[in-house]
């Protein structure tokens, strides 16, 4: 193929709004979309759209065209309706759909909090809802062991994320280190894995705060230092209560799931009896608790140090994971 | 002229400092094209013929300000595919607008109305939208019913919440132009701030090629559409580039004056044709052969064309530097007559 030939195609490929197939001299071939050209090179926009390529004009022994071209597609398309219009209650996003919602699941309202400041907006009541990158983000307080399944029905997310705070099995967390799950599993049941494209997504987006992966437990109650202790041989890093029913509720609906739990209390210690179950407010039994002795008291600021660590690491993390997911699934 | 004081200020002051450094080419407004892809396949859109791949990629908001800065025009056309679709626009609306940057979000209005919470009015953003005529002409125009009602209310709701609002009409062959008179009637009517109006780019790759204005036939349309015009119409645009359109002064093209840049980098040499692609403004604007675009280079792709971005700038540029021009637009500006 002669230099002027090359030229020639390399105009051609300039014009084309398809994928063009580069042959090159030493038989490889390259797939893209050729958007620049100079005198001795042009350049290329591999068919994921992600990797440009400069490839020398000396390099190329033919080029042929084996995309679709974009522009006679839309001119056939237009032919054949011409005249026609689209009708009225065409979706407003056209051919390319709505970005849906993300919905994050918590059990207590003291959890919303931090989901609610990583959306920038306030927290009144049992639901928050937000909006990042385009996609709106619902989240919802669904009380302590409870599944969502509900909230998965009214809200029909594309994603959920079960959230909030948890006690640390591995002896090397600490209170405010973040666990993505790798799956979860409840005892005597079978260990549910998470949908692998949310989960590589967060983790990216975590880079650079200290997190964890790796499996969670979900138990019927708050666990004791003992039970800790005792899960602690089976290798999962974190418990919770609500992990595994949200992951089997969003199953069960075909919508994929994510886990991110923030470690309030680490291996070798527990909640108080007064946190161990789901109340309206928390003040007065915790000053009743505090009142019952020195001891007590120490614990209870103890307590209050890492939520407050655990809540600032949720509110960090999920500020990144919203933005990450929902930029994910408007370029889907 | 529905131009803020504000902007007019900070547009002659930009256009002084220019003339001071002597600098012979500049940049007046930034097309800023942060994705190909749109809700709406118009006849005459030459812009989003791309694989599906192509289409789905957006500017980071990094890289728009990045884009603006590198390039320090100070308007900036958020245009496209439809910008309302990017996940992350009002972030970079946001950002351009606290870089000082009048910002002009040309949208078809078809997602404004409820993505109107996302943005905050400001003197520097201006809702830029999309109206080819009257409801018949527009919808036929963008090939869908009830867009033109869809973009009214849209208008209605981005006024009622104080924000400014302009709008954008491509003409084309066919228009009438007592009913286009009418709708200029309409708009004002509406209560915008001013209207743009450019003859269509014959852009090659747009499905329809047989509506699209030559230079004679925009000069005489565009006379009818503008002669005698009304005291409540108000042009967000140059009275120069309105004479212009109607065949009163002629101007050679200036493609420097609104250099686009989108997902391939800053393209050459213009907004309407692609020639390739500069990786930096800097090489866009010094290593251009731009003896090759213009009327009177030759170059059929810019025989037909009197289209804004290339006109706009060469317009606004006369008045500023001569001072025939400037007396010619302070004329239009103190009698309203074109």
């Amino acid at each position: 193929v002669t230099e002027a030939r090359i030229a020639e195609l390399v105009e051609r490929a300039l014009d084309y709004r398809g994928y063009v197939t580069l042959r090159r001299s030493d038989g490889s071939k390259l797939v893209g979309f050729v958007y620049n050209r100079g005198a001795t090179h042009l350049d290329l926009l591999d068919e994921t759209a992600t990797q440009r390529t400069r490839v020398p004009l000396d390099t190329i022994s033919d080029i042929s065209f084996t995309g679709e071209d974009a522009a006679h597609k839309a001119q056939e398309i237009w032919e054949r309706r011409k005249g026609k219009l689209e009708p009225r209650d065409t979706p407003a996003h056209g051919d390319w759909g709505e970005a849906g919602k993300i919905l994050v699941l918590v059990a207590l309202r003291e959890e919303l909090h931090s989901v609610a400041r990583a959306l920038g907006v306030s927290a009144r009541g049992a639901v928050v809802r937000g909006r990042v990158s385009g996609s709106d983000v619902v989240a919802v307080a669904i009380g302590m062991g409870a599944d969502g399944r509900r909230a998965i029905g009214d809200h029909r997310p594309w994603l959920v994320m079960a959230c909030g705070f948890s006690g640390g099995l591995d002896p090397s967390l600490v209170a405010g280190d973040l666990v993505v799950a790798t799956g979860v599993r409840s005892p005597g049941r079978n260990t549910l894995l998470a949908p692998e494209p949310p989960r590589k997504a967060a983790v990216v987006a975590l880079d650079g705060v200290r997190h964890f992966e790796g499996e969670l437990v979900t138990a019927a109650s708050v666990v004791t230092v003992d039970e800790k202790r005792s899960l602690a041989g089976s290798r999962a890093l974190a418990v919770d209560m609500e992990t595994y029913s949200i992951a089997q509720a969003a199953t069960e609906a075909g919508v994929p799931w994510l886990a991110l739990r923030a470690i309030v209390d680490s291996l070798d210690s527990s909640l108080p009896p007064f946190a161990r179950k789901g109340r309206r407010g928390y003040l007065w039994p915790a000053l009743r608790y505090a009142m019952s002795g020195p001891r007590a008291a120490m614990e209870l600021l103890q307590l209050a140090r890492n939520a407050h660590r655990a809540g600032a690491a949720l509110e960090a993390g999920l500020r990144r994971l919203c933005r990450a997911l929902a930029l994910a699934e408007a370029r889907r | 002229m529905g131009i803020p004081a504000a902007q007019m200020a900070t547009v002659a002051t930009y256009l002084l400092k220019q003339r001071l450094a002597r600098r012979d080419r500049y940049p007046l407004v930034l097309m800023l094209e942060p994705l190909f892809r749109c809700n709406l396949s118009c006849t005459g859109c030459g812009k989003i013929q791309y694989p599906v791949q192509i289409l789905r990629k957006h500017l980071s908001v990094e890289e728009c300000v990045s884009a603006s800065d590198e390039c320090g025009a100070p308007i900036v056309s958020v245009a496209g595919g439809e910008p309302l679709m990017h996940p992350d626009i009002a972030q970079i609306v946001r950002a351009l607008v606290e870089h000082r940057r009048f910002v002009y979000l040309c949208t078809n209005a078809i997602l404004l109305e409820r993505k109107l919470d996302e943005f905050e009015p400001s003197k520097y953003l201006s809702f830029s939208v999309h109206m080819d005529g009257p409801r018949t002409e527009h919808d036929h125009s963008v090939c869908r019913e009830g867009v033109y009602d869809v973009a009214v209310s849209a208008i209605r709701a981005a006024l009622a919440r104080g924000f400014r609002v302009t709008t954008n009409t491509t003409v084309f062959e066919g228009s009438d132009p007592e009913r286009m008179r009418a709708f200029f009637d309409d708009m004002m009517e509406l209560g915008v701030e001013g209207m743009m109006v450019s003859p269509g780019y014959s852009y090659e790759k747009a499905p329809d090629q047989d509506h699209f204005l030559r230079r004679g036939r925009s000069h005489d349309l565009f006379s009818r559409m503008l002669g005698s015009p009304k005291r409540s119409w108000s042009f967000n645009q140059s009275p120069l580039f309105l004479q212009f359109l109607m065949g009163k002064i002629d101007f050679e093209c200036t493609p420097w004056g609104n250099p686009t840049y989108n997902i391939f980098g800053w393209q050459r040499p213009c907004y309407l044709l692609q020639d390739g692609y500069a990786k930096t403004f800097r090489e866009l604007m010094e290593e251009t052969d731009w003896s090759k675009y213009g009327r009177k280079s030759g170059n059929p792709r810019c025989q037909d064309c009197m289209v804004h971005c290339g006109f706009e700038p060469s317009a606004v540029r006369a008045t500023f530097e001569s001072p025939q021009a400037m007396a010619k637009t302070l004329a239009t500006l103190v009698t309203g007559r074109l």
